[in-house]
Parts: C-alpha cells; structure tokens; sequence
C-alpha cells in the first residue's frame, strides 16, 4: 500500500484533525512552545477551517532554542543538523518518535524501492565512517540510507577519488537486476555520471535516490531536467528520484514521482508555498516560501515548519501521484545584519 | 614575512605593508603635521563640500550628515576642544590604526576624519566588502585629493587586505594608537596582536540602545512634533537596519498604562504612515529572520505578546522591564514594556548600554536619569531622530583628546 495515494481534499480532511490534536499535544507539554503560541495569540480551544490557518514555526527556531514535548529521562536520542553557517537544531526524540522515523521513512522509500533489500551502490567514500566520533551530516545521510540495501559498494575509495574497478565489479554481480543507488545529488553527478559515462557502465536496472539540492551544480548548469536527460541517454538510468526532507522533520520524505514532474507528499505530510510578504498560501504556479506539514513530530513541535526554501507548486491531483506536486527553487538568503559589529565575520564565510 | 594591502586611497595597487609604514613615518616635505593642521583643514573642507551635492545626498542621505559633520565651522568647534593652553600644548599622537566596523559604511570616516583633523598619521583598514556609502566615500576623497597638499597622500591612507595577520601586527606594532570599533569579536581578534609598550587601544565593543518615551509628553506635545518624532524614530531604527549600536532595540514607555496605551497606540499609527511613504525594503530573509528572533523570545518567556503589521514592523510585549533583549531581532522590530518613571529604568542598564534616545522629559529630568545612572551604563541621551547622528564625543571618549597628546611646560 503506498503513502502516495492520497488526493488533496481527502488529505486536508485527514491531516487537519491530526494537526489540531498534535497543536495541543505539544503545547500541553512544552511549556515553551505554549508560551509562543500564547504570545502568537493562538489559545486553546480556537478553531481553524485549514491547515494552512494553523501557527507554523520557522525551522531555525530549532538551532536557537530547546524545543520538545518529552520529558529529559524520555529522551532517547538527540538529532544534530549541521547547518552552513556553524548553528545547529537539536531535534529529541524518545523511543517511540525514533522507531517511526525509520519505519516511516523505509515506508515512503518502498514506494519507489520496494520492500526487498537491493544491492546498493553509494555515491560517497568509505572514508566518512572512519571517524565515528565527529559524525558529519553527510555520515549520517549516508548512514540512514544503507538500511535499505545490502552488499554496499562505495563509487569513491577512501582518498575520494572515483573507483571504477569497484564501480564495475558491482554490476557485474548485480548489473542484470533491479538495484539501489544513492548518493548527494552534486556527487552523483560529479562522481557517478562522469565515471558511467567515460566508462560506459550501464545502469538501466538501477534506482537512485539522491537528495541535497542544485545549488553546487548551478554553475554547471545543470537542473533537474537536464540531470534526468542525461543520465538515461548517457548511462540508461531511468528511475530518479530526488527527495527533500530535513532533520526538523524527521520521518518526512517528499519523493520525486516517476514522472519526474515533480515532489510528492506522503500521506501524512503536506507543503504549503507562502508569499514572503503577507505570508498567505499563494496560487499554484506562484513561487513562495516552502512551508512543511507533517503529523510524524510527537516528541516536538515540529508539525508545522516554515523552512528557508524557496519553492514553487506546479500542480495539485495531476501528476503521477495524487496531491500537491512541487519543486525547491533554491534557499532564501541568510539575512545580512550590518551594524557596528562583524569587523572580523566577514571572511567567516 | 611580511603581508600585501591594496591601497584604496589614495587609490593605488597593492604595497608591501612595511613600505606604507615608512611613508607614514616620514616627516612629510611641507612640515610635520599640526594639530588642526591648514592642509588637513583645506582637504577636509572641500570634502565635505563633495559630500553635500545634491547627488550624492541624494543617494545616501547618511553621507549628507558626515557632509555637516565636517563643515568649516564644526571643525572649529573641535579643534576648540584641544586648544593649546597656558602650560600645555597638544600634538598629534602619531600614526593610528583604524579597524573600523565592516557593516556601517560611515563610521570609517568619522574616526579617520578626526584623527587626522588632531594631525596624525593614518592608517584605515577598509573592508573589502564595502560597497554603496562607503565607495561613494572613497570616491570623493580621491577626487578631492587633485587639489590637496601632498601631505595628505602621504600620511592619509586607507587599504584593504583579507585576512592576514601578518598586516595587522605589522600595523598594530608601528601604531601609536589603534582605534577598534566593530565589536567585542574585533576587539578580541585585534587584541592578540600587540603594541608598541607606549602604544594603547581605543576600543568600541558590541553596545545596544533603547528609546524612552514619556507618555505624558508625548500625548501633550504638537501634531507636528509626534509627527517628527515618528520620523526621527524611522531614522534611527531603519538607516542601518536596527543594527547599528546607536539604534534602539527597545522601547520604554514612561507612564501610567492608560496614558502609555494612548500615546503608544498614536506613535504606532504614525510610524506605519511613515513607513508606507518610505517603503523599506525587508526581504524575505529578513522577515523571516524578525519571525526567528521575535518567537524566540516568546519561547524564552521574555515576551508576552508578538505582533506583526507587515513585514517592515513587528511589535513585541516585554513580559518586563528589567529583561531587555540587546541582541539585534531584524529592522523594524520594537520591544516594549511600561515603567511608572525614568528611575525605574535605572536599574536595567548595564554598561553595555551606549544611546538612550528620549522624547517628552523635560532637561532636568534627563539630567536626573542620567545621575541616576552614575556612569554605569548609557553614553549618550539624545532626542529621538539623533541616535546616529555621530558626535566628537562617543562611548564615553572625548575623541579629540583621545587622538591627541599633551606636552606640559612649566617655567619657574
């Protein structure tokens, strides 16, 4: 039974209830996100008409302050981002909110991956579990995505550099079936595409899941589009998926669609694109500020996050899959301060 | 090993940081510098005069106040400070080294302009991301240079370098006096390297101010005045986006509540018209940055209530008087709380406190705040509208005297 399945109205019809139940949920117990909503004027007890009426956070307010509806002795595990600018959110979960992150996750990749375990070509270098002290972000993606497969090959070896031999000795043991591949999206393009297209590998039985975003390929001009194109002319990949997701809302994974029209919503998530000026939900079509919904967060307030990505909903109920159908555009600038500070900050960058 | 800087002005490429010392330690061909030395005086005057044409003004408004700043009869009024008196005389210091803020694009001329108005030598170091105010700047003072004594392009100079240490200790150990603005941060980075044992540091830490508001007053006071004040308040908060020291990052309100709730919903009102004619610019990322900063707050139970009227203003209830929040929260964004008198605010400075900006007290109640105070925080209390209007005296220091020297002569 796939997460994709759910249409717009029947997804608002569902999602609204469950959001109104967490929003008091967590404002019975975090008395800091009952403070905010206090002070946001949102009491208990108000009725909304839409998910979109509902009082959103934005996302850096997670790297600034602790936020969680669950006691210190509940916490079972304390999720770091690493965010560009040195600031981190910690998201805490108990036991409970940690074992659905995982199931939720494997649940939306078997959309795309199915529930077998697939041989699993990683787009990155051994190299970043050497340390298992300083875990970097890009560890830990890495890291959560190698549950879903088995017989793990990595394309670079432990100085980075590309490993054909490794890369081609994969496909000869599991080229002629379906397999998994996964990787940041700008190393898959810098790393896998290169090295299949100079060595002519075939993956047309493969699946890659890639995330992370253009903004390193930008220069190479290089979209989604044009990523998808070439790939199935150059190396016979067909099935790409890019997704989006963030450790504030962790267990929530919107998919790029077979289509590749597109981002998806699973069905217990939702985005809303926000005009940057009066913050209303704009028209289909109409850039904005992504906003993310999720019923996943119990053991913190983050159902209903406003993020620092800019994007765009194409279409709703028209795609491969039903509900909202999106792209991410890019991040929204760091707000500059000027100011009599910083003489030094400025090549911190 | 010593480091490269590019010579902004007098604009140049780049030099060997050993080599712009020994020229700004060379006597100049035309005399030594005086303290409000003629060829200082006659550059700075025609300067200025640059600054104050229509287009530029225009452009930037803040270089139309540096314009002022550095009127004939201002200068004047400086150099009056640091006379020569019976039995002591005052020269230069020297060379001095300027670390100015990378962030408000003028402050780099003031520190300079009066330092070389006491006579020094010069060094400034421009941030290579300087841009608008600060490269008009630049421009002015190179076309002004075709006119002037070759003195000044001798011991006026202005560079950029990236992050080299190398040329900040070679600087700081050929500085006579080493001016630090641009933040606790700065002044612990600069610190590291050390001076010459005669040598001390002028330094600018991170400050934060607030504005102060008799309800009383303001409810009293002319339409034309409130009007004014709402203005000067805009000034003050958005010139430089509510980040410069001087600008208010809080309002107190002084008063009983009905009295404060009236003239706060009046300021308020006025302040959007203000800004609907002016319109300021607040991105995205800057909207969303004042949400950050304003929830967070709340979460910490120092605000009570947070209200947005758009984008370019956001109102927040203090749940006290006493917990001021002196960190930036984005441009348009006021803090308030309530106080039954000026003397209850006594006890919330800190010395971190620099510009108290006021409307509606009398003088001598000011004068009683500020004795109420004792010198342990606030620098400066000035009317709503002057927050960054610079002044020869700043965080305390009479800049003048700081960038002098005094040589005694007794005779029996």
């Amino acid at each position: 039974m796939s997460l994709f399945a759910l249409d717009q109205a029947a997804r608002e019809a569902r999602l609204l209830p469950e959001l109104v139940e967490l929003t008091e949920h967590h404002r019975a117990r975090s008395p800091e996100y009952a403070r905010l909503l206090a002070s946001l004027g949102h009491l208990p007890g108000r009725r909304y008409d839409r998910v979109a009426d509902l009082p959103w956070l934005p996302v850096r307010l997670f790297k600034h302050h602790v936020l969680k509806s669950i006691g210190d002795d509940e916490v079972f595990k304390v999720l770091t981002s690493s965010g560009t600018t040195g600031d981190v959110s910690r998201i805490y979960l108990d036991k409970d909110a940690a074992g659905v992150q995982q199931k939720m996750l494997s649940a939306t990749l078997s959309a795309v991956i199915g529930t077998k375990r697939l041989p699993m070509l990683l787009v990155d270098t051994k190299a970043l579990f050497k340390n298992r002290t300083s875990f970097s972000a890009r560890g830990a993606g890495v890291l959560g995505l190698m549950n879903f497969g088995r017989d793990h090959t990595f394309v670079l070896d432990e100085q980075e550099r590309p490993d054909p031999d490794a890369v081609r000795a994969f496909l000869e043991r599991h080229g002629d079936q379906p397999f998994l591949i996964f990787g940041f999206t700008f190393m898959t393009w810098l790393y896998l595409y290169e090295l299949a297209r100079e060595h002519r590998f075939d993956l047309s039985n493969g699946i890659l899941i890639h995330s992370g975003g253009w903004k390193k390929l930008v220069d190479r001009a290089v979209d989604n589009a044009e990523f998808r194109r070439r790939f199935t002319a150059d190396t016979g990949l067909t099935r790409i998926h890019n997704f989006y997701g963030m450790v504030e809302q962790i267990g929530t994974t919107f998919l790029e669609g077979p289509d590749g029209g597109g981002l998806y919503c699973p069905e217990f998530a939702d985005v809303i694109v926000r005009d940057p000026h009066t913050w209303a939900e704009v028209p289909v079509g109409t850039p904005g500020v992504v906003q993310v919904v999720s019923t996943m967060p119990r053991s913190y307030p983050g159902h209903l996050l406003l993020t620092e990505d800019r994007g765009v909903v194409h279409g709703v109920d028209d795609g491969a899959w039903p509900g909202k159908r999106f792209s991410i555009l890019g991040r929204l600038p760091r707000a500059e301060a000027r100011g009599c500070s910083d003489t030094f900050a400025e090549a911190a960058a | 090993m010593s480091g490269k800087v590019v010579e902004r002005f007098p604009a140049g490429g780049a030099t060997d940081v050993d080599d712009l010392v020994a020229a700004l330690r060379a006597v100049p061909a035309g005399g030594p510098l005086t303290v409000g030395d003629d060829r200082i005086v006659e550059f700075l005057v025609a300067f200025a005069r640059r600054l104050l044409r229509p287009a530029v003004a225009r452009r930037h408004p803040e270089l139309a106040s540096l314009g002022f700043f550095l009127r004939r009869g201002e200068i004047a009024r400086a150099l009056a400070r640091v006379a020569d008196e019976p039995g002591q005389l005052r020269f230069p210091r020297g060379l001095v080294f300027h670390v100015p803020p990378a962030n408000v694009d003028t402050i780099f001329v003031y520190s300079w302009a009066l330092s070389a108005l006491a006579g020094n030598a010069n060094v400034v170091r421009i941030s290579s991301r300087s841009a608008g105010a600060a490269d008009a700047v630049l421009d002015a003072l190179g076309d002004t240079l075709a006119d002037a004594d070759d003195v000044v392009r001798q011991t006026q100079r202005m560079v950029t370098y990236g992050r080299d240490d190398a040329v900040t200790a070679a600087l700081s150990a050929a500085a006579d006096l080493r001016v630090i603005w641009g933040g606790d941060r700065s002044v612990g980075e600069i610190r590291r390297h050390p001076l010459a044992p005669h040598a001390r540091d002028l330094t600018f830490p991170d400050r934060s101010s607030f504005t102060v508001i008799g309800a009383a007053g303001w409810l009293a006071a002319a339409e034309a005045d409130r009007d004014a004040a709402a203005l000067g308040l805009y000034n003050d908060a958005y010139w430089f986006d509510q980040a410069a020291c001087a600008s208010p990052r809080a309002v107190y309100w002084v008063g009983d509540p009905a009295s404060t709730g009236a003239a706060r919903a009046d300021l308020l009102s006025r302040l959007r018209r203000v800004l609907d004619g002016k319109r300021p610019e607040v991105d995205a990322a800057m909207a969303v940055e004042k949400r950050v900063a304003t929830y967070g707050l709340a979460v910490e139970g120092a605000a009570t209530a947070i209200h947005f009227d758009g984008n370019d203003l956001a109102t927040v209830e203090l749940a006290g008087p006493d917990d001021i929040p002196r960190r930036w929260l984005g441009v348009g964004t006021f803090p308030q709380a309530r106080v039954d008198s000026l003397a209850d605010l006594a006890p919330v400075v800190v010395r971190r406190d620099q510009t108290v900006t006021h409307f509606g007290f009398a003088a001598d109640e000011l004068v009683a705040f500020a004795r109420a105070l004792a010198g342990r925080g606030v620098d400066r209390i000035v009317p709503v509208g002057d927050a960054l209007s610079f002044a020869a005296t700043w965080d305390g220091y009479d800049l003048m005297r700081e960038f002098t020297r005094i040589t005694s002569v007794v005779t029996r």
